[in-house]
């Protein structure tokens, strides 16, 4: 693996089960392989959602046209997380023990995956750390998977 | 309030368990087995059943009906109608209200419902390809599988972790709840653990799975059946066992609240259930003589003791900690053993534990004098990245 900023290159072969993408989240993987976090974003209210959803805060347009994916500012906090002592999927053997976490993003919706590179909480009651995503970078699978890293 | 006229006008009039490590046999069989020990409890006939429902984990990381050969027909029962019915670990509670529905307008008079699994044995198979834990490696349109949130414990864990982080909640407090619900299966023999109590030192010292939790905090991965017979009031009276009446029933979903609120990671949708439920039978939680929660794992119980009112919210510890739930203690919780002592068949576990409670079958663990048990279910997809979003309450009455 080689790293930089917060870009991480693997060629290492995929032996995990893959992202679902679909219809509703399409765009948002596109996104990921540009570096960028997506959000679903009403247009009327500004409100945010991940994943794809209609807005609740009002009447939507037909399939919520009123939304569109826009660019997140990648920052959040760690809401809850827990760490994962065995491999339940063989193909996560080398990866264990491993820290998932709920990031609260900046924008209000909850998004999972693992934290990388560098600090990690100190015990469970250790939350609320300020965190940004780092893109794992897998060319050959083309596909991009949104981790984050602990900031402050 | 007086309570809602149909409060007491529907019972269960019988109880078929086929519990326990299944090796060799199909679902199916399982699930006829069941059925047919359920219809020969309340004196009837395969051919008296006139409705089948087969309550299964359609959402979640459960299994879906992928089977064609339905109990009914294995069990050559009468049926005008089959059919699924289920959500997560919310089996019982809805295939109870949608029963209701065809014996109100007398479509059917004995409604058999039916829930099996064979997790224990899939588990055992699934061991051999190098897989660790139930076998329920599908999850389509999960968001989380490709980060290695493959079983249950992946994400549930993090409510355990968000009550601990808000409310200061400890390891050992959701121990107590372990070795609570271990107490009550040793004085049931059907119970997997019975014949082996635990402390709240095992718990700690009991292998760290998904941190927060231990494996004493996880429920268990269970093979077998259970299946219950639905009739109206009026019917259920000459029947062989005591009916047990159904006195109300609510439900709650959290998605609502889902990216904003961000309630469900220490909360349960309790609120709606228990008004629906406790209005409509016109009790109060003074009334409930034992209960059967949901226990997929220790802080479900966590939060349904806190949701429900029994103590206050962020005080579930401690009232844990002082042994209320287990033999002796103020309010009887999960007097089976449960889902993480027992058997893990849903919220069948509950449901089967509430009846032999009320018809006083419980033997050694029996409640004194009960009259009322309030039993739970829970469940759901796992729509991502949130948790299991229905909350079942059923009020299980002797008296209508």
């Amino acid at each position: 693996m080689s790293e930089k900023s917060n870009v991480i290159v693997s060629n290492a072969p995929w032996n995990k089960p893959l992202p679902n993408i679909d219809h509703d989240n399409a765009a948002f993987w596109e996104g990921l392989k540009a570096h960028k976090l997506l959000v679903w974003r009403c247009k009327t209210c500004g409100a945010s959602y991940w994943p794809k959803a209609y807005c609740h805060n009002h009447e939507n347009e037909p399939f919520a046209a009123n939304m569109d994916w826009v660019e997140a500012s990648g920052r959040g906090k760690i809401f809850a997380f827990n760490i994962h002592h065995g491999a339940f999927d063989a193909g996560f053997k080398d990866d264990v023990p491993f820290v998932y976490a709920l990031i609260e993003l900046d924008e209000g919706p909850l998004i999972s995956s693992t934290l990388v590179s560098g600090r990690m909480p100190k015990d469970i009651y250790d939350v609320g750390q300020k965190v940004e995503v780092v893109y794992e970078d897998h060319p050959a699978e083309g596909f991009t998977i949104p981790r984050f890293r602990i900031v402050e | 309030m007086p309570k809602h006229p149909s409060s007491g006008q529907y019972a269960i009039i019988g109880l078929g368990v086929a519990a326990g490590a299944q090796p060799g046999r199909s679902e199916r069989m399982v699930a006829a087995e069941a059925a047919r020990l359920a219809i020969k409890d309340a004196g009837l006939t395969p051919k008296g059943i006139d409705g089948a429902i087969d309550l299964r984990r359609t959402g979640g990381g459960g299994d879906r009906a992928n089977y064609t050969d339905a109990y009914s027909r294995v069990l050559g029962l009468n049926n005008c109608f089959y059919f699924v019915v289920g959500r997560g670990g919310a089996l019982a509670g809805l295939g109870i209200a949608t029963a209701l529905s065809f014996l109100d307008r007398g479509i059917a008079k004995y409604v058999c419902l039916m829930g099996a699994v064979t997790d224990w044995s899939q588990a055992q198979e699934s061991r051999k390809h190098g897989h660790r834990g139930m076998a329920h490696g599908e999850k389509a349109g999960y968001w989380g599988k490709a980060l290695g949130d493959q079983r249950a414990v992946s994400h549930h864990s993090w409510m355990a972790a968000r009550h601990m982080a808000v409310y200061g909640t400890t390891s050992r407090q959701l121990g107590a709840i372990s070795v609570a619900q271990r107490a009550w299966a040793c004085k049931n023999p059907e119970a997997k653990m019975h014949g082996r109590p635990i402390t709240v030192e095992d718990h700690q010292k009991s292998p760290m799975v998904v941190e927060p939790y231990h494996l004493l905090d996880i429920s268990l991965v269970s093979d077998g059946g259970i299946a219950f017979i639905l009739t109206t009031a009026d019917r259920a009276k000459d029947r062989p066992k005591a009916p047990v009446y159904v006195l109300g029933q609510g439900f709650g979903e959290v998605s609502a609240e889902l990216w904003w609120e961000k309630k469900n990671f220490t909360h349960m949708a309790v609120h709606p259930a228990k008004e629906q439920a406790f209005g409509q039978a016109a009790l109060t939680l003074a009334d409930v003589d034992c209960v059967q929660f949901y226990d997929c794992f220790t802080a479900e119980v966590l939060f349904q003791l806190e949701d429900y009112g029994f103590c206050k919210k962020g005080e579930g510890g401690p009232f844990v900690e002082a042994g209320s739930i287990g033999p002796g203690g103020s309010v009887p919780v999960n007097t089976s053993g449960g889902l993480l002592s027992c058997y893990h068949l849903g919220d069948l576990t509950g449901m089967a534990e509430s009846i032999r409670q009320l018809r006083s079958e419980a033997g050694e663990r029996q409640i004194k004098d009960c009259d009322v048990v309030l039993t739970t279910g829970h469940g759901g997809e796992l729509l991502s990245p949130g948790m299991c979003s229905i909350h079942t309450c059923t009020l299980l009455g002797r008296h209508p």
